[in-house]
């Protein structure tokens, strides 16, 4: 064969030249094409962009004249968001058939980016806004989880656009402030759940012969604990170790109930050091609570280990309300009768908030749309549709209660007679992703080694 | 990295010529391998060492013979150029960019400032405890549950291989865990390990040892021990099939002979069969090593960003810390980390296939 290759050499020669023009022409061709799209992405308009990254919009024909017709473009709003869970996602679909009754003209791209509590979205969401291809809007945590996004000014403020004055009264200040992390109002709460409850099955209580209303203080709860585990054959604390989240925002409510609000306040602003001993002393509490979790606390959700607590088997869960979504899908479990819930041990009057709210990223694809959905998410006629089904408290003071249930209709009362709302640090509010991130590694490492001194160190470290 | 294609390149066809004379080429890959070796390193030796030099003269004595390798070189560039450069763009771009990320201090939603590049992300890198117990984690993964899916991959391998009835499904069974996805394996090791109504710990519990039942998942001390051994579970079977190949390309008058020179049948293995599975081992160890710093998904869906130190890994850390905290930089030079560690495994592998002549 070889032989035969070179006396012919000359003819291949021509032919093979030919093949090398061909190559070199793709080459040149493919190196024209990722210029152009180079050029396109680099242009200040957004919607060129997403027709590379995102397969839906780049099917959709309208998107050509997006950048000549701001108009057209404003009927297709892209919401990216978490829920997708059962009740998560009929309340969001409520919430949809709310604002498609008011704009039919709009026309809604869902782009759910599942994963427990935005574990998922934040990836997106970013990697979308760097690209300068943000969504519509999405789903965020406000306060201080908007930070990233506030320091570059990727928020547009919505303060005059959206926020008028009937809103504002509407809304209480605390609520307000968190919409605001950096003096602008750049986002719209939709929903608020509480944090620091504490759920437990009342015939279980009732047989131990305990009273949850009697106790005091953290302190006071691990003694009932520990009469719970040496007289029942129930597991005391129900509480999941395998993410680090739950044990943080345990650790948040024992806090508040030792130290009480202004000490937090201290905690998230920064300043650990100076709050040493508190610190510490809600760690060793914390520690001795996590002798009386299940024995399979880093093996399941916290969801699995509710389901304990309905079939009886446990008395007590520290977690935010909605885990009551999953009493009132159980069969025969009844709000009052089967189970309760009191503020945690010494938070009384504290009512602290899990937020979710919507965004106007700057680059908009469809601002006029954009605008048209924040108004309607900060209407009493989307918190009204919306959070029964989410099992959240509105916002907006001024939502009728009728349709929410004995238990959140409860919980209004108690969120409008609450002193202060604090910002959460397991659920975003409260300080900044990095910051947060680092604590639920410190908290991942308690879990394992409960070492009072390394969590310290961690959390000093982490701010 | 064109030298090298080059020089393969210029390899190859002195292998195709030269395949006319008896097949020493095509065997001595697995057999033999002791006597095969140093020919084919002179064979490789010596046109290495020519294209060395006629790179450097080439010029000035336009032989005929170089002329015609040149062309030769020349006309093959439209078959692999189109795709080098989309490699070299896509991947070794890629890898050269996030290095340069590394050396910014790249963090949040705004674009990295290129103009002062230091090291500081690495200095950073060796103080922080959570890196050093995530490198730890990461070399103990890589080299037990190498060690250990090759082990039991050979003696399964072995065993298959003793002409047994129903090999083919026992082949089937062992290979399954390997196709399916690590999110699977993951959550059903997850129920395995449940420390209350696990199927481990209800065994151990079945045939008495109580005191043997742990934690698996949450206790430190055991943790990255049961993740070692369910990827080694997933993985063993891939070994398997590696090894049973590398068996049966063992000549039957091997075994015979041993066994007429009155080997025992470890003696036999020991001696005579395991040596000659080099390259199969080499080969499967790789891509062990590989899939150990890639776990990532394992680890992920059991934990979330968040696995504890006991069994954190490079690459949780790398996402936890560029997804989860915005600090692109940092997570750039964890990626790098990990890349090197990658880079140590592969290059000294590809290297030797090289001298080899194997690649």
């Amino acid at each position: 064969m070889s032989h035969d290759s070179r006396s012919d050499d000359d003819d291949r020669l021509t032919r093979r030249h030919y093949v090398a023009g061909a190559g070199t022409l793709a080459t040149v061709g493919i190196a024209g094409c990722s210029d152009s799209g180079g050029d396109g992405s680099d242009g200040s308009d957004g919607s060129d962009g997403s027709d590379g990254s995102d397969g839906s919009d780049g099917s959709d024909g309208s998107d050509g004249s997006d950048g000549s017709d701001g108009g057209d473009s404003a009927s297709e709003l892209e919401i990216i968001h978490w829920w997708t869970a059962g009740g998560e996602q009929d309340a969001y679909q409520a919430l949809l058939d709310g604002f498609r009754e008011e704009h039919p003209d709009v026309e809604i791209t869902d782009n759910p980016a599942p994963g427990g509590a935005g574990s998922a979205i934040d990836t997106v969401v970013q990697n979308r806004v760097i690209d300068g291809n943000p969504p519509s809007t999405f789903q965020i945590w406000p306060g201080q989880a908007l930070t990233p996004y506030t320091d570059e000014g990727l928020l547009e403020d919505i303060g005059d656009s959206v926020w008028d004055e009937e809103m504002r009264g509407a809304y209480l200040d605390g609520v307000i402030d968190l919409a605001q992390p950096a003096g602008d109002l750049v986002a719209v709460p939709i929903n608020i759940h509480r944090l620091n409850n504490l759920f437990f099955n009342v015939s279980v209580l009732d047989d131990a012969d305990v009273d949850a209303t009697d106790i005091d203080d953290p302190q006071g709860l691990l003694g009932v604990l520990e009469t719970l585990d040496a007289e029942t054959d129930v597991t005391p604390l129900v509480h999941q170790t395998q993410s680090p989240w739950s044990s943080l925002q345990l650790w948040e409510s024992i806090f508040i109930g030792q130290q009480g609000v202004d000490d937090y306040q201290t905690v998230i602003g920064g300043d650990v050091s100076s709050l040493e001993d508190e610190v510490r002393s809600a760690l060793d509490l914390l520690a001795s609570y996590l002798e009386y979790i299940p024995e399979d606390a880093g093996s399941i959700s916290w969801d699995q280990g509710n389901d304990q607590l309905i079939e009886g088997n446990a008395a007590f869960l520290h977690q935010g309300d909605w885990a009551a979504g999953q009493y009132s899908s159980a069969d025969g479990f009844e709000f009052g009768s089967d189970w309760d819930m009191v503020p945690f041990p010494g938070t009384t009057g504290v009512y602290q908030s899990v937020i979710d709210s919507f965004v106007f990223p700057t680059n908009n694809p469809s601002p006029e749309a954009t605008e048209q959905f924040l108004n309607y998410a900060g209407s009493v006629d989307a918190q009204e549709r919306f959070n029964p089904i989410k099992g959240s408290i509105p916002p907006r003071t001024d939502v009728p209660m009728d349709e929410f249930g004995d238990f959140l209709s409860r919980q209004f009362e108690d969120f409008q007679n609450s002193n202060t709302q604090p910002p959460a640090i397991a659920h975003g509010t409260a300080v900044a992703p990095a910051i947060q991130s680092a604590l639920e590694e410190t908290f991942a490492n308690f879990n394992e080694n409960r070492d009072v001194d390394a969590a310290y160190q961690g959390i000093v470290d982490a701010f | 990295m064109s030298s090298g294609i080059f020089a393969a390149l210029i390899r190859d066809t002195g292998g195709s010529v030269r395949s006319d004379g008896p097949d020493v080429d095509s065997d001595a890959a697995g057999d033999e391998a002791s006597d095969a070796e140093p020919r084919v390193r002179t064979d490789g030796g010596t046109v290495v060492d020519g294209a060395g030099e006629r790179s450097g003269s080439a010029d000035a004595e336009p032989s005929l013979r170089s002329r015609f390798r040149r062309s030769r070189f020349l006309e093959s560039i439209p078959f692999w150029g189109p795709p080098g450069v989309l490699v070299l763009f896509f991947v070794y771009g890629a890898i050269g960019w996030n290095f340069v990320i590394s050396l910014t201090g790249w963090e949040g939603l705004g674009s990295p400032d290129y103009s002062s590049l230091s090291t500081e992300m690495y200095t950073q890198l060796l103080a922080d405890s959570s890196f050093h117990a995530a490198f730890q984690n990461t070399l103990v993964l890589l080299f037990a549950f190498t060690v250990l899916s090759l082990v039991v991959g050979l003696l399964l391998a072995i065993l298959v291989d003793q002409k047994i009835r129903l090999e083919n499904t026992f082949r089937t069974i062992y290979l399954l865990p390997m196709s399916l996805s690590f999110v699977v394996t993951a959550i059903f090791w997850s129920w395995m390990y449940n420390p209350s109504n696990g199927l481990i710990n209800e065994l151990l519990r079945a045939i008495g040892l109580d005191a043997l039942t742990q934690a698996w998942l949450s206790d430190p001390q055991f943790k990255l021990a049961a993740i070692i051994f369910a990827l080694m579970w997933q993985f063993s079977g891939y070994c398997m099939v590696v090894y049973l190949a590398g068996l049966r390309a063992i000549p039957e008058s091997q075994y015979e002979a041993a066994r007429i020179d009155g080997a025992s049948t470890t003696r036999l293995y020991w001696r005579v069969i395991i040596p000659q599975l080099r390259a199969s081992t080499m080969s499967a160890a790789v891509v062990l090593v590989v899939f150990a710093l890639k776990a990532f998904d394992f680890l992920f869906v059991l934990f979330g960003v968040n696995p504890g130190q006991s069994a954190d890994i490079l690459s949780v850390m790398m996402y936890r810390v560029a997804f989860d905290r915005v600090q692109w930089a940092y997570g750039s030079a964890v990626a790098m980390v990990l890349f090197a560690m990658a880079l140590g495994v592969i290059g000294p592998y590809l290297y030797l296939q090289y001298r080899r002549g194997e690649l």
